[in-house]
C-alpha cells in the first residue's frame, strides 16, 4: 500500500514521494535526472523509506532508466563525434545516478534486494563492469557487492562454462570495488566440495589471500570467501595451507585483533571454519581463550557486528566442554545477562545470546548453576511470551539446557516457578508447531520431579495439553509430548498414573504404539514402561480395554525393526512380569503367541542382537519371569524347552558388564529347577 | 628546533628514564636529549599526515613541493572532503548529505550512527532556524522510523526532540546541542567516516603522540624529577619544583 503522501520537508520538492516516483517516468530528461538524484537521497540510510518507495514502485522505474541509459550510451559509443560526447557523459551520469540508486534499495535491506533482482536489474548491473567510464564501473560494482552481500542473491554458477573466467577476471582487474565484488560472490555462492576445489585449482585462493593485504573492504571480503572455500573441506585446505599455511593462519589470526570490529569477527569466523574441517591447525589453548574473549567483547558492539557476534561464539564452543570453561571464566554468562536484562534488545542479538547460552548449558553442571546464581531466569522466562516466534523457541532451548541440571530438578526449583509453569502451558497451545515443540522439551525436564510437585503444572492443565498434543498432525509434535508424559509418569504415584491413563484412554496409547513414525512408538512403548513400573495397581491398568495396549506392544515385538522401539517393549514386558502371577502368565503368551510363530521364538534375536541393550532388557524379562513365585519353574521348564535358556548359557562371556552381571543372575535363579 | 622535534626526544627520553625516582638536572636532561635520534623523514610524514587528515589541502601540496615528502593521498579527494566537512560546520547538513552520496553512496547506507547523527544535526539545524514546524514535521518523518529501526537511537531522539520543549532553547538543560561544538562533532564524525571509507586512518598521529607523551610523563612523574614539558603547544621545558 502506498504510504500517505506528505509534503517533504528535505529538498522543496512538491507533492511528496508519489509524485516523485511518478516523475521517474518523465519524459524531460533533466526532470527525470532531478527525480532520480532525489530519490537516491531521500532513500539512502533509511529502511523505512526504502521500503515506502518499493511500495511506490520506484525500484521498476530506475531500473528501466538504467536500461535505457545503457542503450544510448551503446549507440553513443558506436558513433562518438564530438557533438555525442556531451551526451555521453550525461548518459554516463544517468547511468551512475540509477544503479546508485539500485544499489542503494539493495544495501543491507533484503527486501530491497528482491525488488532490484525482481526488476530485472542484476543483468544490467553486470554489463555496468565492461563500461570505459571507471566511474561506472565502481557504481556497477558497488552496487552488485550489496546483492551479493544478501542470502537472496541468485547463485553464482561457478562450474558454469565462462563463470570461473569471469570471476578470475573481476579479482584481478585494478578497481578496488571490482575485487571486493569478485570476493563476495565467491563467499556467496562457493559451496560443493567441487566448487571449492576448483577455487582452488584455478588460484583463486591464492589471489583473495594477497587481498588480505588490501583495502578494509577487500581484507573482509577476502575473510568471508575463504571462509566460503575452505568450508568442511579439509582437502582444499590440506592441500592449499600445506607447508606454508602456518604463515596464512597467522595472517588470520593477526587479524583477530584488527581494528576493525567487522574484520576480528570474520578473522574469527574463518579460524573456526579451519578448526571445524581439519586436525592439522588444532587450536591450543591459548588460542581459543583469545578467540572466546574476542568474540565475547565484539559483543559490546553495537552495530550488525555485536548482533552477530554471539553465532559465531556459539560455533566455536558448540559440544566442547573445555571451551565451555574457557567461556565461563571469561565472564560470558555476565555478557550475556547484561545483554537479556537491556530493554528493546535487537531480537537477531537476542536470538545470538539465547542460543550461545543454551550451548554452554547443554553439558556442564557448573554452566547451569552458575547461569542459575545470576538471577536470570526471570528475564528468560519473559522471552518466552516474546512476540517472535525465533525468540520463542530460543528462550525454550535455552531453558531445556538449563533444566537439565538434577541438582535444581531434584529441588523441585522449576516447578514451584509459576511463571515458568504457565508460559510454558501457554506455549503447549502456541500456533506454531515448532514453538510447541521447543516447549515441550523444556517440560520433558521440569516434570523430571523427585519432589512430585506436579501439582502445579496439573492445575494448570498442563497435563491435559500434553495429552492433546500427544494427537497432533506433526509426528515431532506427538512424540516429544509423550516424552513429556513419560518423563512425567517416571516413579510418579499410582494418582499420576491413573490420571494419564484416563486422560489418554488405553486405545489411544495403543494406536500411538503402532504409530508410522518409530520415534512416536519408542516414546509410547517407554511411557507404558514407566505407567507400568511400580504397584500391582498400576500394572493391572494396562490390561483395560481387552489388553489392548499389551497387544499393540506384543505386535511392535514381532515385527519391528527399531532398535530403540524393542528395547522399550522388552522393558515394558519386564516390568510387567514383576507382577502377579497373571501378570508373569501374560507376558508369556506374548512371548510366544500362538500365531504367526516362527520355528523359534522372536526374542531369541534379541538375545543374539549387538545392540548390548536390548540383550539385557530381555534378560532382564527373563529374570523377572523366573523370580521365585508359584508358576516360576512351569515357565522356567518352558523356556528350556524352547531353547531359550541354552542360548542365555552361551552369554556367560558377554562382553557387555551388565549383561554379563545379569545372565549370571538369571543362571543362578534358574539352576535349582535345572533337572 | 621545532616543537615536534622536542617533543619527539623527551617522549625517548623518558622511557628509558623509567626505572629509578632521582633528581635529574636541566643540563643532564638536555644532554640526554641530545643523545636521541629522530629523523627528519619521520617527522615530514608526522606533519604530511596531519595536513592531510585534517584537510589542508594548499599546505599538503606546499609541504610535499618544499620537503619532498608524498603526500600518500589523491588530494582531490580530500577537497571533496573538505566540501561535506564545510557543509557540516556551516548547518548545511542537507548539502553535505548530498555531497556525501556523490563522493560514494556506501558511507551513509552503511554507517547508521553517522546518518542518525547528520539527521540529527538538520533537526538542530532547523529548531535554531526557529522553524519549528517543519521540525517537527521532519522529527516526525525523519527521525522517527530511525528510532523506530533501532532502539539505541531513541535517546539522543528524546534529547533532541525536548529541545522543542523550551522556550529559552539556548539555556535549557540540553541547550548544548545548539552549540557549535555539535556541529564539530558530527563534522568530525563526517571526516572520520569518510576517510576509513577511502582505507586511511580517520585520526592524523599528532595527538596520538602527545597523550603518549602526558601519559608517559605522569608515569615518570612517580619515579622521577626532571624538567618537564607543561605547556604542549610551546613545548618548553620547565623545572618541576621540588
Amino acid at each position: 500500500m502506498p504510504t500517505t503522501a506528505s509534503a517533504s520537508t528535505t529538498s522543496g520538492s512538491d507533492g511528496g514521494p508519489s509524485s516523485l516516483v511518478a516523475r521517474l517516468s518523465s519524459s524531460d530528461p533533466d526532470v527525470k535526472l532531478k527525480a532520480l538524484r532525489e530519490v537516491k537521497n531521500q532513500i539512502i540510510g533509511s529502511k523505512t523509506k526504502k521500503l515506502s518507495y518499493i511500495k511506490l514502485g520506484a525500484v521498476p522505474r530506475v531500473a528501466s532508466i538504467l536500461s535505457a541509459a545503457i542503450a544510448d550510451g551503446d549507440c553513443f559509443q558506436t558513433a562518438p563525434a564530438a557533438s555525442v560526447r556531451g551526451m555521453l557523459g550525461y548518459s554516463s551520469n544517468v547511468v551512475v545516478q540509477s544503479a546508485a540508486a539500485l544499489g542503494s534499495f539493495a544495501c543491507g535491506f533484503d527486501d530491497g534486494v528482491q525488488a532490484v533482482l525482481a526488476a530485472g536489474a542484476l543483468p544490467l548491473l553486470v554489463r555496468l563492469l565492461d563500461h570505459p567510464d571507471d566511474k561506472v564501473v565502481d557504481v556497477g560494482a558497488r552496487s552488485l557487492k550489496m546483492i551479493y552481500q544478501s542470502e537472496f542473491a541468485p547463485k553464482y554458477e561457478i562450474l558454469e562454462r565462462g563463470s570461473l573466467e569471469f570471476l578470475v577476471s573481476l579479482l584481478n582487474r585494478e578497481g578496488e570495488n571490482v575485487t571486493e565484488l569478485g570476493a563476495h560472490i565467491i563467499a556467496h555462492s562457493c559451496r560443493t566440495f567441487e566448487e571449492q576445489k576448483v577455487m582452488l585449482k584455478a588460484g583463486v585462493l591464492k589471489r583473495l589471500v594477497s587481498l588480505l593485504d588490501g583495502s578494509v573492504g577487500q581484507r573482509d571480503a577476502s575473510l568471508g570467501s575463504l571462509a566460503a572455500a575452505f568450508k568442511n573441506n579439509s582437502e582444499v585446505i590440506k592441500e592449499f595451507l600445506g607447508p606454508h599455511g602456518g604463515k596464512l593462519f597467522n595472517a588470520i589470526l593477526r587479524l583477530t585483533m584488527d581494528s576493525n570490529a567487522k574484520t576480528r569477527l570474520l578473522a574469527c569466523q574463518c579460524l573456526i571454519v579451519i578448526r571445524d574441517a581439519t586436525d592439522c591447525y588444532i587450536l591450543e589453548l591459548g588460542l581459543n581463550r583469545k578467540l572466546v574473549n574476542t568474540l565475547l567483547e565484539l559483543l559490546d558492539d553495537p552495530g550488525q557486528v555485536g548482533d552477530e557476534s554471539p553465532f559465531v561464539l556459539s560455533s566455536l564452543v558448540l559440544g566442547k566442554e573445555d571451551l565451555h570453561t574457557i567461556a565461563l571464566e571469561a565472564d560470558a554468562m555476565v555478557k550475556f545477562r547484561d545483554c537479556m536484562e537491556k530493554e528493546n534488545v535487537n531480537p537477531r542479538r537476542l536470538r545470538g545470546v539465547l542460543l550461545a547460552l543454551a550451548d554452554l548449558c547443554s553439558k556442564l553442571e557448573i554452566c547451569r548453576s552458575t547461569f542459575l546464581s545470576m538471577q536470570v531466569l526471570k528475564p528468560l522466562v519473559g522471552f518466552l511470551n516474546h512476540k517472535e516466534e525465533d525468540i520463542r523457541i530460543a528462550a525454550c532451548n535455552c531453558l531445556k539446557n538449563v533444566t537439565r541440571s538434577i541438582k535444581n530438578l531434584c529441588a523441585g526449583y522449576f516447578m514451584k516457578n509459576e511463571a515458568l509453569v504457565t508460559a510454558l502451558v501457554l506455549l503447549l497451545m502456541d500456533a506454531s508447531e515448532e514453538v510447541q515443540v521447543a516447549a515441550l522439551g523444556v517440560v520433558s525436564n521440569i516434570v523430571v520431579d523427585f519432589t512430585t510437585q506436579k501439582s502445579m503444572f496439573v492445575a494448570h492443565e498442563g497435563m491435559q495439553q500434553l495429552f492433546g498434543l500427544s494427537k497432533s498432525m506433526v509426528p515431532a509434535v506427538r512424540s516429544n509430548a509423550l516424552w513429556a508424559l513419560r518423563n512425567m509418569t517416571f516413579l510418579a504415584d499410582d494418582k499420576c498414573k491413573e490420571a494419564v491413563y484416563f486422560g489418554m484412554t488405553p486405545s489411544l496409547i495403543a494406536d500411538l504404539i503402532c504409530d508410522d513414525e518409530l520415534s512416536v512408538q519408542e516414546q509410547a512403548l517407554a511411557l507404558v514402561r514407566n505407567l507400568v513400573d511400580g504397584s500391582v495397581e498400576s500394572i493391572e491398568q494396562v490390561f483395560a480395554d481387552d489388553g489392548i495396549i499389551l497387544d499393540a506392544a506384543g505386535s511392535q515385538l514381532q515385527c519391528g525393526p527399531n532398535a530403540e522401539v524393542l528395547i522399550q517393549g522388552m522393558y515394558v514386558l519386564g516390568n510387567i512380569a514383576c507382577g502377579n502371577e497373571i501378570h508373569k502368565e501374560a507376558v508369556m503368551c506374548l512371548l510366544f503367541p500362538l500365531v504367526g510363530r516362527g520355528p523359534e521364538p522372536f526374542f531369541v534375536n534379541f538375545l543374539l542382537s549387538t545392540d548390548s541393550r536390548l540383550r539385557l532388557a530381555t534378560v532382564w524379562v527373563l529374570i523377572n519371569l523366573t523370580l521365585p513365585s508359584p508358576g516360576a519353574l512351569n515357565r522356567q521348564q518352558r523356556l528350556q524347552k524352547e531353547g531359550v535358556l541354552s542360548i542365555v548359557r552361551s552369554m556367560v562371556n558377554d562382553p557387555c558388564l551388565d549383561v554379563k552381571i545379569r545372565v549370571k543372575t538369571l543362571l543362578t535363579q534358574t539352576e535349582l529347577g535345572d533337572f | 628546533m621545532s616543537l615536534v622535534w622536542i617533543v619527539l626526544r623527551h617522549l625517548a627520553d623518558i622511557e628509558e628514564m623509567a626505572e629509578s625516582k632521582k633528581v635529574i638536572s636541566r643540563v643532564e636532561w638536555e644532554k640526554k636529549l641530545n643523545d636521541v635520534k629522530i629523523r627528519k623523514e619521520d617527522m615530514n610524514r608526522l606533519v604530511m599526515n596531519f595536513f592531510v587528515t585534517e584537510g589542508c589541502v594548499e599546505a599538503a601540496e606546499k609541504f610535499q613541493r618544499e620537503s619532498g615528502t608524498e603526500t600518500g593521498i589523491d588530494l582531490g579527494s580530500i577537497i571533496d572532503r573538505m566540501a561535506v566537512k564545510k557543509a557540516v560546520q556551516c548547518g548545511n547538513v542537507e548539502d553535505a548529505i548530498v555531497k556525501v552520496n556523490d563522493l560514494n553512496p556506501e558511507i551513509l547506507d552503511t554507517n547508521p550512527q553517522l546518518f542518525f547523527h547528520l539527521q540529527q544535526q538538520r533537526l538542530i539545524e532547523l529548531i535554531r532556524n526557529g522553524k519549528i514546524e517543519e521540525a517537527l514535521e521532519f522529527a516526525q518523518e525523519e527521525l522517527a522510523p530511525r528510532g523506530e529501526e533501532d532502539q539505541s537511537f531513541l535517546e539522543e531522539l528524546e534529547r533532541t526532540v525536548s529541545l522543542l520543549a523550551f522556550e529559552d532553547v539556548a539555556n535549557c538543560p540540553v541547550g548544548e546541542l545548539l552549540d557549535i561544538s555539535q556541529r564539530l562533532k558530527t563534522a568530525s564524525e563526517v571526516n572520520a567516516a569518510i576517510l576509513t571509507s577511502q582505507s586511511h586512518e580517520k585520526e592524523p598521529k599528532i595527538p596520538t603522540l602527545l597523550k603518549m607523551l602526558i601519559w608517559a610523563q605522569r608515569e615518570l612523574d612517580q619515579k622521577a624529577i626532571y624538567p618537564r614539558i607543561n605547556d604542549l603547544s610551546t613545548a618548553t621545558l620547565e623545572d618541576s619544583g621540588v
